[in-house]
């Protein structure tokens, strides 16, 4: 949003009919209101992580990658590991990302993503644990936009659940504690790892709101249009998160008309990443920019 | 006073927006409604037959210029080219934070600009009335004096001493009797401040 | 804010005493519990009961504009300042924009906040940010930026609902055009309990899963439009609770329009009996 916004627009003309289509049910592009871009995604792309993933929704590009650490948990909370968002913002994406440019898109990114997996309904932490109070593990899950083109949060979250699918934890074969010391050993075979449970992973849907109209996955034309956005985070049908970007206003009744869009589309969406995710196979030969 | 204020919060609804009624300062209109903006008095002004309302805040309003404002400034710096100063009322508002300004020289008056000499027609410290040019930089006013009205109200002389107008290119010290040229103001109290003025009279009349 | 290299902060293995008291030993259940008894809470208020709200305008004689609010224990100072050039920014814009400042005071809180603004402060800024946006006349300031400061005294729930309320009214009271007055309220769920305005405990409990519907939610409503001007839900909640605590929470943003609308009337007539 805070990006696209400063972009130039096309002539005026265009704006005028995409918002005409849009009250008609057809957008620019030839999609429906509901209607996602073609999406590519790839998993396990950079060697070194422990789980990775690159999504191309059609211009914007997303490479998400997983790593693991041993970490002690929060006194808080003794019995949960820790999952951490990292945002990163490359000039290569776009030039108003130099120097802190991207700096706010990347907090209002990863602050979404940390709010959303905060329930333990929708990601459980406590698989994370090692030892009681002791050892847990922290995921690192970075997440590098390669390329802007519109409607990130929703390309940002499938990524980050593609990435988290495919994510290895190596397994502990023993502990020793002594006194103070831990030692952990880790299993020496590398294929046996186990995988993180991502069911309850959530995707965002970010609803736009165009005239009286509600659309999902804008492009660049019809974010210029849109006075404002809802992000709705949904994992397993509920609601995890809700938040606004943008700076409109909203009606309660578009609200809440935004929402029940933002719930169906996000269960079609989860459908069809639960079928790609399903057809690729282990070991298959894909390499990061094919 | 035999007329109450009308005391008005943001946002709420004044009355309708049609051809006998616009909305003027301190208000928005939406939706065929005229709205406040600030919390303030109301106040009804009738020109040409239409009813402008208008909404003046009592305390200090928060404005920035405009294209257009008289605003009155000091300068600060003075070089060949242009000089520099800092924006300190807007109107007849005070302002709490001052903005930085520039005037150029070729706006310093409206004839003969090739022969204006910047030096010989402000001196820093001087307290100078200018128009606000068409904002083009994100950090800079432009400013300029190339009306009769505008220029130098207000200045001391080398010595620290208040000046008077003597001419439209001169002024003197009343001390020490000393000329120096300065591109001066033709001050007209009306011409300034011709609404506050209207008000002050209208309200003295009515006390 | 810069880091204050010189200023030591605690040792990290630090952790606040209160981990090892008896209430820790509790399942969070039993915590929940004893929360809300037969539909009371511990501070004998009913579910859908808001707290008293006390606001002041006017506290910080520097600032253009402030506000004072006390909601229940939660306190909150809220100040606004002229509008300032925005640092860094070459071109032109048309729109002003709000920089939103929203910070725990280091006592406010049962564990000792940092110095420095945190992840959550960070995001509770953003928050105010977006909120605030929608009801000020930005293009009234162009190029420029209008400096809003929370600081929150003492944490006890809803404390960036009670920023966002106290902002709206600082802003106000600075003269900022405004195309409208924004209130705004909390609302925390767990299982089949709403608890509207939670306070400190509330809110931290509704945070966590103990049922599996939970959840905190934030509404910003401006009062004449009826808009919604943010709307912020963190945890797992169905469709239905959400548009139900919609309608819900929107009645509550109302029943505070009046508090704010007496205080800003206050802090105009008194400006008038000065001059």
């Amino acid at each position: 949003m805070l990006i696209l916004s400063s972009e130039k627009t096309d002539n005026p003309a265009r704006i005028e009919r995409t918002y005409y289509l849009i009250s008609e049910n057809i957008r620019i592009d030839g999609r429906e209101r509901e209607d996602y871009r073609p999406m590519e995604i790839e998993t396990d792309v950079v060697s070194h992580a422990f789980g990775s993933s690159r999504l191309r929704l059609a211009n914007t590009d997303v490479l998400v990658a997983v790593k693991i650490e041993v970490d002690a948990p929060y006194p808080e909370r003794p019995l949960e590991g820790k999952l951490e968002f990292f945002v990163d913002c490359s000039a290569n994406a776009t030039p108003e990302f130099e120097g802190r440019g991207g700096e706010e898109l990347a907090v209002e990114l990863s602050n979404c993503l940390s709010s959303a997996y905060r329930s333990e309904e929708v990601f459980n932490l406590k698989k994370l644990c090692i030892m009681k109070g002791r050892k847990c593990w922290k995921l690192y899950v970075d997440i590098l936009l390669l390329e802007v083109g519109g409607n990130l949060f929703d390309a940002v979250s499938i990524a980050v659940k593609a990435a988290l699918w495919n994510t290895q934890i190596p397994k502990i074969k023993s502990i020793n504690v002594d006194g103070s010391n831990i030692d952990i050993q880790v299993c020496d075979d590398i294929f046996s790892c186990t995988k993180l449970d991502v069911t309850g992973a959530p995707l965002m849907v970010t609803v736009c709101k165009i005239g009286d109209k509600c659309i999902v996955d804008p492009n660049a034309a019809e974010e210029q249009c849109s006075v404002g956005a809802v992000v709705v985070a949904v994992s397993r049908g509920n609601i995890c998160t809700i938040s606004q970007t943008g700076t409109g206003s909203f009606h309660p009744d578009t609200f809440k008309s935004c929402l029940i869009l933002g719930i169906s589309v996000a269960q079609r969406l989860e459908d069809s990443l639960t079928e790609t995710l399903g057809e690729i196979k282990a070991n298959q030969d894909v390499g990061f920019l094919k | 006073m035999e007329k109450q204020n009308l005391i008005c919060l943001p946002g709420q609804r004044l009355s309708l927006c049609d051809k006998t009624h616009t909305s003027g300062k301190g208000t928005y209109d939406r939706r065929g409604y005229i709205y406040s903006n600030i919390s303030g008095i109301v106040d009804v002004v009738i020109k040409d037959g239409i009813k402008i309302l208008e909404v003046h805040s009592p305390g200090l309003q928060t404005i920035v210029p405009a294209q257009g404002d008289v605003v009155t400034a000091q300068i600060s710096i003075i070089t060949q080219q242009y000089c520099k100063c800092y924006i300190k009322c807007i109107g007849d508002k005070i302002l709490r934070r001052h903005f930085k300004a520039i005037l150029r020289r070729e706006d310093i008056k409206a004839t003969e600009k090739d022969k204006i000499d910047v030096y010989k027609s402000f001196k820093p410290g001087d307290i100078i009335l200018a128009r606000v040019l068409p904002i083009t930089e994100a950090h800079n006013y432009q400013l300029s004096t190339a009306e009769n009205e505008l220029g130098v109200a207000v200045a001391y002389s080398e010595h620290g001493h208040p000046m008077i107008p003597i001419s439209w290119t001169e002024m003197q010290c009343i001390k020490t009797y000393v000329k120096e040229p300065r591109k001066v103001a033709k001050l007209i109290p009306e011409n300034i401040h011709e609404d506050l003025i209207a008000r002050l009279s209208e309200t003295t009349t009515k006390v | 804010m810069p880091v204050d290299h010189k200023r030591i902060n605690a040792p990290e293995s630090a952790v606040p005493y209160k981990l090892f008291t008896k209430l820790n030993t509790e399942s969070l259940k039993e915590q929940y519990q004893k929360a809300i008894r037969d539909g009371i809470r511990v501070d004998g208020r009913k579910p859908s009961e808001h707290r008293k709200i006390f606001l002041k305008t006017g506290i910080v004689a520097h600032a253009k504009g402030s506000a004072y609010i006390e909601q229940g224990n939660t306190k909150v100072v809220t100040s606004v300042f002229d509008p300032r050039e925005i640092p860094n920014r070459t071109d032109y814009c048309l729109k002003g924009e709000i920089y939103c400042e929203f910070k725990f005071a280091p006592f406010s809180c049962p564990k000792r906040r940092l110095h420095q603004q945190d992840s959550q402060e960070k995001e509770c800024s953003a928050i105010m940010k977006k909120a605030l946006e929608a009801v000020v006349c930005r293009e009234e300031f162009p190029n420029f930026q209008v400096d809003v400061y929370a600081l929150v005294l003492h944490n006890d729930g809803s404390a960036l609902s009670a920023a966002v309320t106290a902002a709206g009214v600082a802003l106000a009271s600075a003269g900022i055009p405004m195309f409208d007055i924004i209130t705004s309220s909390t609302l925390a769920i767990q299982g089949e309990h709403s608890l509207f305005d939670p306070n400190f405990r509330e809110e931290l409990l509704s945070e966590i899963a103990i049922e599996k519907e939970h959840g905190v939610v934030i509404l910003c409503v401006t009062s004449t439009h009826q808009q919604i001007s943010h709307f912020h839900q963190t945890g797992n909640l169905q469709l239905n609770t959400i548009t139900q605590s919609i309608d819900t929470l929107h009645n509550t943003c109302k029943e505070i329009v009046p508090v704010v609308q007496k205080c800003l009337v206050k802090s105009v007539l008194s400006v008038i009996s000065e001059s």
